[in-house]
């Protein structure tokens, strides 16, 4: 008799053990938590003989208390309390487990349900859920089934019991977060799988223009595209959105189809600008977001590039290991519609042998030895690499700042122009007037006897450009105005000399040379030029230009 | 730059020498000089022996200066004609338009 009460207690203190070590295991292993949770009330009160139980979550976005789970004569699923409401309220928020003797005698209980359902509430034994302080909800059994009083045993069993339901309920949520950032990244993959897509593929090794793009993460807000145009000419771009991250690249997918959908038909890249800011002001300018950018159109004849710079850093043209720079027209695109109008600056550019690049701020501000590159650092860079093929060049270029298998900071994208034709034996830009002709022929006749020509020769190129400049002067411009020369021998020894201006385009139908039977004083030029050239054209010329007259002479 | 020519008087009228480069730049004054002289009813006598260059506004002038000798009965002749200008002249296929004498001697002679 002495022994039975202590073994009754060995053995519901063993049977309670075992309650404690199966929910702990069920609930650390469970993939259905509202299942788990549904099955563990009924035990628990099964085993506390308890006439109902429920069990409360705080919901994070409302603070509110909500019933996930509950056995016993009244379906309480999808109850709310407010913060701090009822027995439950004050059990989270003090976090300590309690046992309310009479129910109706304590200030906090609320008798919402028992009015309601006619059930009665006697006694309740509340419990926190808390992990680490977080209070995350409680379990609540209510009215012993044998009329008596929930005792501290009880209360220790619950609260045993509430800790490793806490731990469940953490261990879901991590769990869920971490299927959700599967999601997200596979979808990332997706996006950037899309974003590569857009990028232009790689050209053979003799195209004039090659890029290279290097996000920094899985997406870009970088890039730059090239197409070839139905007339030989090849439109390109390069652009960086602000900012870093999905919606950076959305941004930049969106201008960037914008381009190629406009560039087919648009071939002044001013207008191209314009017409892209107008549109990403009405529909995209949430955030404060914008785009730098910078679109052109290359013309491989004549080896020269129409550029219009919104905001961009100043693409470098690299002649004869010179450099010079171009700075941006307007502001970015996508700040107001105004600031980019369809006039704005666009800059000729005569390659004339050189290369033309353009980058992102991932070079200029990317971080080589612990130093900011820079605009001289890139110089350096593409100085070093110059001696390369085009797409070794750029990769050479982006590997220094983000060495393979690294990421770089931002993202880097290098873009390059370059006139594929033979290096000019003179190239000059210059403004056209009766007084430079005499300093201008003695440079042609140095230039082209140094490619090989002999004296007669030079006498004749020399008239032809003296003769062809002085037309663009007196009737191009009517005065003077911009001319671009170059000369250059080609692999079949022939100098071909270009002409270019940008005086209103002449009417080749009255382009004729005269005939000579009549003698007057004018006219003559032009028949000097076809006399003294073996071939002599106007070609279509470049965008942004006037004229190009393209005049040969074989020299051996 | 200065005028590329020098004008000396002898007897019954000018000879203008031309020196360098005739172009667009220097021309139009080498084309009033000769005018003057034609409006003054004196025979000239362009020496080309010093042209380096000449380019088509060069020709022009030495063409109008002819012309108007011609439409007022009065001599206008060249001399001298150095190797660089006599090319521009046959391109012209002026060579044959041009009275043209070896020595501005032989030009201020009759015939």
């Amino acid at each position: 008799m002495s022994d039975s009460a202590p073994r009754r207690r060995s053995d519901s203190y063993h049977r309670q053990l075992d309650l404690i070590a199966e929910m702990s295991h069920e609930f650390a292993t469970t993939r259905d938590l509202h299942g788990t949770f549904q099955r563990g009330l009924k035990r628990v009160a099964d085993f506390i003989e308890a006439e109902a139980a429920s069990l409360f979550l705080v919901d994070d976005s409302s603070g509110e208390l909500v019933c996930q789970a509950c056995v016993g004569p009244v379906d309480i699923i999808g109850l709310r309390l407010a913060p701090g409401q009822g027995v439950v309220g004050r059990v989270v928020e003090q976090n300590v487990a309690t046992i309310v003797k009479d129910a109706r005698a304590d200030p906090h209980f609320g008798a919402l349900v028992d009015a309601k359902t006619g059930f009665v509430t006697r006694s309740i034994l509340c419990a926190p859920l808390s992990v680490r302080g977080q209070r995350l909800g409680a379990i609540e059994l209510i009215n012993k089934t044998d009329g008596g009083l929930f005792h501290p045993g009880d209360r220790q069993l619950l609260r045993a019991l509430g800790a490793s339901a806490a731990l469940a309920v953490v261990n879901a949520r991590l769990n869920k977060a971490m299927v959700d950032q599967e999601r997200m990244a596979r979808e990332l993959e997706l996006a950037a799988g899309i974003q590569r897509a857009m990028l232009p593929p790689e050209m053979p090794d003799d195209f004039p223009i090659h890029g290279i793009n290097h996000p920094a993460h899985e997406v870009s807000g970088d890039f730059f595209d090239v197409l070839k145009l139905a007339d030989g000419r090849i439109a390109f771009a390069i652009g960086d959105v602000s900012g870093k991250g999905f919606n950076a690249s959305l941004l930049m997918t969106k201008t960037c189809s914008l381009f190629r959908c406009l560039a087919k038909s648009e071939r002044r890249p001013g207008r191209l600008l314009s017409v892209i800011n107008a549109e990403l002001c009405e529909t995209a300018s949430a955030g404060g977001m914008f785009v730098t950018m910078a679109a052109g159109v290359f013309d491989p004849v004549s080896g020269s590039v129409l550029l219009a710079n919104a905001g961009h850093e100043p693409p470098l043209l690299l002649q004869d290991g010179i450099f010079t720079s171009f700075a941006a027209a307007v502001p970015p695109l996508g700040i107001a519609v105004d600031m980019v109008p369809p006039d704005m600056t666009e800059t000729w550019i005569g390659l004339a042998g050189g290369c033309l690049y353009l980058f992102t701020d991932g070079l200029t501000e990317a971080r080589c030895q612990d130093a900011l590159l820079g605009a001289e650092g890139v110089r350096r860079l593409l100085s070093e690499a110059a001696g390369l093929p085009p797409r070794e060049r750029l990769a050479a270029v982006v590997d220094r700042l983000a060495p393979p298998g690294s990421s770089p900071r931002d993202d880097l994208t290098l873009l390059m122009v370059e006139d594929r034709r033979e290096r000019p034996c003179l190239a000059v830009r210059f403004e056209a007037t009766p007084e430079c002709l005499c300093d201008l022929r003695h440079r042609v006749a140095a230039a082209v006897r140094s490619a090989g020509c002999g004296p007669e020769a030079a006498a004749d190129i020399v008239l032809a450009v003296d003769e062809a400049c002085q037309n663009i002067i007196r009737h191009g411009y009517g005065g003077k105005g911009e001319v671009v020369l170059e000369i250059r021998k080609n692999a079949a020894g022939v100098l071909e000399v270009q002409l270019i201006d940008f005086a209103p385009a002449v009417d080749l139908a009255k382009i004729k040379s005269r005939c000579l039977d009549d003698i007057r004083p004018g006219g003559l030029g032009t028949h000097f030029i076809r006399a003294v050239m073996d071939n002599v054209a106007f070609l279509p010329p470049p965008v942004g230009a006037g004229n190009f007259l393209k005049m040969t002479k074989a020299i051996r | 730059m200065s005028a590329n020519f020098s004008t000396r008087h002898v007897k019954g009228g000018v000879v203008v020498a031309l020196q360098g480069e005739i172009d667009l730049q220097n021309s139009p004054e080498l084309r009033k000089e000769l005018l003057s002289w034609l409006a003054e009813r004196r025979d000239v006598v362009v020496d080309l022996q010093g042209v380096a260059y000449i380019d088509s506004s060069g020709i022009a002038s030495l063409v109008e200066a002819y012309q108007t000798a011609r439409h007022q009965g009065g001599r206008f002749r060249l001399a001298a004609v150095s190797p660089a200008a006599l090319r521009v002249l046959k391109l012209a296929r002026l060579d044959e338009v041009f009275v043209i004498r070896e020595t501005v001697e032989q030009a201020l002679k009759g015939d």
